[in-house]
């Protein structure tokens, strides 16, 4: 039955899968670059964690939706019908890049005497400049808003709410949706955003939360595209045998 | 019993043999039918990747051999029709030689739907009883009843008249006429369940009009006597047997009828699918003009139609008409300008573009061409032999009374050489 | 800092309750490995002779199923389930996309491809998922006079407009850096898996119909590859294998439904199926799972909770082709 001509293609791949197990653990990005990432490993025989985009990187394929996923806990909800405890998110607290690096300091959750503890748009200087980079000018509120209006004042490892309660990074969604309402009811109810696993209303769901998704730092830099930052595409189709280009789609009328 | 025996011994020893011409023609075809054995196995091995067909063009060469080959197996209907409703002499007289090669253009059918099939070794799937045969819903278990059931109506009518011809006994009237009359409504049945094939779906613009089917048919009273002039004609010069002038001039008569008719519709498509010019008119444009650079069928579609104008042209003057020689010219013309306009030319713009907007091209390849060849040289294997089989009987030379191991047993009968039905 | 709980659900544990549920689990590969030549003839024409999988008994169908797990698991040289999970009562799949979040990033095609088990490679590359790109198109004012006939006067017809939203006209091979592109929007096409669906309607035996919870599945094995429900599919869903499938040993997903994602064989229509074997084991289809934006959602249409039915109560939704009476089950929204 076999061609012999699949052979040498057997035996190349099987020389790449050798080659992959001793290579660095793969690690792939799950909705947008910069945002949650994902190490490649086995969790079964013949069953990996994820499958990924060998042209772009992305996870293209779940093998277990729950995976390092922990309850989001309580949501304040009144018309969203979702299953308390069935609701999980992967937790992002201990994955954002700046927490360990300043160790001790502001990030613990308390804040070292003698900085700064009020509320007032300022100008950081030294400070966090690689992702804001003017804090006077945050492109995201249209000049309403600064860092301390969604970053706790003095619990650097929060995000705050109006009363200034702390907010865990885990559950940005109870930030966001103070302003942005409208989206937040659609969200709540599985109409916007990302969603995996089970998909029956009663299910488990692993909901991707508003920061996983959005870069709330620059929401309104000009590189977008309808809103959208932008992707690299995965490979388009082969065109059909006979053909050789794809010209004649562009150059149409 | 005996005489049947001795009718298959008769008729098989009478076909195989015959004259060095005879034999050349025999292997000229034997030669393509081992290209479309090699084809088949190709097919069979590793599926139809040798093929041109893509995901956006899935039908292509084989399906439209197998449409035009459904008009030339209806066309048979235009002998059938005239000889036994009008009771045309001439035609009445060779009237089953129009059943020869309905039977031989039905079972081509077969053999294009078997190129054209992924799991030919699965047809028995559409067996009923072992298999589904999804009535009343699939339009092609409908299409397979109707051509199955033509080519046996044109089996039993054509062999009966032919047996009967070969022991010399009366045709059974009560039997033979209603399985003639069966058998026209039938012939009309059969291409019109293939336009209904395509007709009846509206993924399709190209082909989703209520035109198709009487167009279908007329197009096939077009090509179908075509290529039964041809034969007559030949039949005449080659063979003993004489069909007689009248014969030739009414399938004319019908060619040139059924062409002009064919050419209006024609005509009406192009005003009604270009005046609006709406996205369903893209296969059309495709197929004239060409649509992004893609021209592939342009020229098949022009020199169609120039063909057939001009085929159209010969038949209309009676003085061109019945010149023979320019008589066989037209008839080629409209058989081949036929088998453009409804084979490729139709197929191929009703998958250009995809139902979602894509372009691509068809072209197919040599084992594609080579196995469509195939095809017909064994087509026109099986109607040789048929009509080689059914002229000796019309000629007598196939006969129970000179049988040679039935000399003794009909003469004793005393029966007459030839039945005569009215 | 909420401690981490125990897992839920898992993907494991849908696999154990497919596992369980064949006979195959008995059976170990390595035997199978092992198996002699006349039993695997055997086995092949026992595959050849079977019937159409819809009328077969629950034996039979078991039946079936084990002996695709011997192939399958000898030829792909892992341990390969395939499922029969029927269809659930009270369930109708559906299927929504938001048309406005669709960014043509194509990685639904391509999750597609690695769950269903499609063929790959350049000599036959198969996708279930058609992204489309359409221009927005330009009304410019330089040519609102170039109309026909021109200098005239009066214009029978103008030429200031380029199509906008039009799905013929759409781009199927777009290959640019970074989606989105300025000045494009994006329309993914796949099965819409109707409730009236002109391919089952077509199809000479029956081998290509409706399941009770929605989807139009295909039993590959009674396929006899007549290619009538790609001509009769409005929606350009289904794909031929024209040669038997590539699909490389270690791409292959052993987690396999008899009418979904099991392997193909040449000659055989396949398409779209919801990912039935993983929505009739509760889980989300691979596409809308990977969607970067979430512009895909699924659920079930007789669940008013579910995240389709609030869609449609909720949003504006409209289905392709409506026009064609195929009432999909797929439906295309915006916010």
């Amino acid at each position: 039955m076999k061609k012999p001509a699949f052979l040498p293609a057997v035996l190349l791949l099987w020389f790449v899968s050798l080659a992959n197990a001793w290579a660095e653990p793969v690690k792939c990005f799950e909705s947008r670059k910069g945002a949650s990432e994902v190490t490649q490993r086995m969790i079964g025989e013949d069953l990996p964690n994820v499958k990924c985009s060998p042209k772009t990187g992305a996870v293209l394929w779940w093998g277990n939706p729950f995976d390092g996923t922990v309850p989001m806990g309580d949501m304040p909800i009144q018309d969203a019908d979702y299953t308390r405890g069935k609701a999980v998110v992967k937790p992002r607290s201990d994955k954002l890049g700046l927490l360990p690096l300043c160790g001790n300091s502001c990030h613990t959750g308390s804040l070292p005497k003698g900085f700064p503890t009020s509320k007032d748009a300022r100008e950081l200087v030294m400070m966090h400049q690689a992702i804001v980079l003017d804090s006077t000018k945050l492109p995201h509120g249209r000049g309403n808003i600064w860092c301390l209006d969604c970053h706790h004042s003095t619990q650097r490892n929060k995000l705050v709410d109006h009363r200034d309660k702390p907010i865990s990074f885990d559950q940005p969604q109870q930030l966001c949706g103070k302003c942005h309402g409208e989206v937040y009811r659609d969200w709540r109810e599985g109409i916007h955003g990302k969603r995996i696993g089970e998909w029956a209303s009663t299910g488990t769901k692993r909901w991707f939360v508003c920061t996983e998704c959005h870069n709330p730092h620059n929401v309104q830099h000009g590189d977008r595209n309808r809103g959208f930052a932008q992707h690299q595409p995965e490979k388009a189709p082969t065109l059909p045998k006979g053909m050789k280009t794809a010209d004649h789609e562009r150059q149409k009328h | 019993m005996d005489k049947l025996k001795r009718f298959a011994v008769d008729y098989v020893t009478y076909v195989v043999k015959g004259s060095p011409a005879f034999y050349a023609w025999i292997a000229f075809l034997c030669l393509f039918i081992l290209c479309l054995l090699y084809g088949t196995y190709l097919h069979a091995a590793d599926g139809l990747r040798y093929t041109g067909l893509t995901d956006q063009v899935h039908d292509g060469l084989y399906l439209a051999n197998f449409v035009f080959l459904v008009g030339i197996a209806a066309g048979a209907v235009t002998i059938v029709f005239p000889a036994y409703v009008y009771r045309h002499k001439g035609l009445h007289a060779v009237a089953v030689l129009g059943e020869m090669l309905a039977i031989s253009a039905v079972l081509m059918c077969i053999l294009f739907i078997i190129s054209h099939m992924g799991r030919p070794d699965r047809l028995w799937h559409m067996l009923p009883i072992i298999g589904i045969y999804n009535l009343p819903h699939s339009m092609l278990a409908w299409d397979t009843l109707v051509l199955i059931g033509y080519m046996l109506l044109n089996f039993v009518g054509g062999f009966y008249f032919l047996y009967m011809k070969y022991t010399g006994q009366p045709l059974n009237k009560k039997f033979y006429l209603p399985l003639i009359y069966v058998s026209i409504v039938w012939a009309l049945s059969i291409h019109t369940v293939t336009a209904f094939l395509l007709n009846t779906m509206p993924s399709r613009p190209m082909w989703h009009h209520s035109m198709l089917p009487i167009r279908f048919i007329l197009t096939a009273f077009a090509a179908g006597p075509s290529l039964i002039i041809l034969i007559f004609l030949l039949v005449r010069t080659r063979t003993r047997l004489w069909i007689d002038n009248s014969a030739i001039d009414l399938l004319a008569t019908i060619i040139t009828y059924c062409l002009g008719l064919s050419l209006f519709l024609t005509l009406s498509e192009v005003v009604t699918e270009l005046y609006a010019n709406t996205e369903h008119a893209l296969g059309l444009q495709y197929l004239m003009f060409g649509v992004h650079g893609f021209t592939d069928l342009v020229p098949w579609f022009w020199g169609s139609l120039a063909a057939c104008v001009a085929a159209f042209t010969i038949l209309l003057r009676p003085s061109w008409r019945s010149n023979y020689r320019l008589l066989a010219v037209a008839c080629a013309l409209a058989f081949s300008g036929i088998w453009v306009e409804k084979g490729m030319g139709l197929l191929i713009p009703g998958f250009i573009p995809t139902p979602i907007g894509e372009f691509t091209q068809y072209l197919p390849t040599t084992l594609e061409i080579f196995v469509t060849l195939g095809n017909w040289a064994l087509g026109f294997l099986i109607l040789t032999v048929l009509l080689k089989g059914a002229i000796g009987i019309l000629l007598g030379d196939i006969a129970y009374a000179k049988s040679p191991q039935g000399k003794t047993t009909s003469d004793a009968a005393g029966i007459s050489a030839t039945p005569e039905l009215m | 800092m909420e401690a981490p709980v125990e897992k839920p659900n898992s993907r494991r544990s849908f696999l154990k309750s497919a596992g369980s549920l064949s006979i195959s689990s008995l059976l170990g590969t390595a035997a199978l490995m092992t198996m002699s030549d006349d039993a695997r003839a055997n086995m092949e024409w026992a595959e050849w002779f079977q019937g159409n999988y819809r009328l077969m008994s629950e034996e039979e169908k078991a039946l079936a199923r084990a002996r695709l797990e011997r192939r399958y698991s000898r030829e792909y040289g892992k341990k390969v389930v395939v499922d029969g999970t029927p269809a659930q009562e009270g369930v109708l799949m559906g299927y929504a996309l938001n048309i406005k979040k669709c960014i043509g990033c194509r990685r639904c095609a391509k999750a597609c491809v690695e769950e269903n088990n499609q063929s790959r490679g350049k000599d036959q590359e198969i996708e279930w998922i058609r992204v489309l790109k359409m221009e927005k198109g330009e009304f410019s004012q330089e040519k609102m006079n170039q109309g026909y006939p021109e200098g005239l006067g009066i214009q029978v017809g103008g030429n200031a407009y380029t199509p906008v939203g039009d799905v013929l006209e759409g781009e199927h091979y777009y290959q640019p850096d970074a989606v989105p592109e300025k000045d494009a929007a994006y329309m993914p096409i796949a099965c819409m898996q109707c409730e009236k669906p002109p391919c089952v309607k077509v199809c000479p035996v029956r081998t290509t119909y409706r399941e009770a919870d929605g989807p139009v599945v295909i039993d590959y094995n009674w396929c006899i590859g007549c290619r009538m429900c790609m001509s009769a599919c409005p929606y350009w869903a289904r794909r031929f294998n024209w040669s038997d499938p590539n699909l490389p040993k270690e791409a292959m997903n052993p987690v396999t439904h008899y009418l979904g994602n099991r392997p193909r064989m040449k000659g055989v229509v396949e398409k779209c199926t919801f990912c039935i074997q993983r929505s009739r084991q509760g889980r989300y289809p691979a596409c809308v799972e990977v969607c970067p934006t979430g512009a895909r959602k699924f659920g079930n249409l007789l669940d008013p909770n579910s995240e389709v039915s609030r869609i449609i109560a909720r949003k504006n939704v409209f289905r392709l082709k409506a026009e064609l009476n195929t009432f999909p089950k797929f439906f295309y929204f915006m916010d």
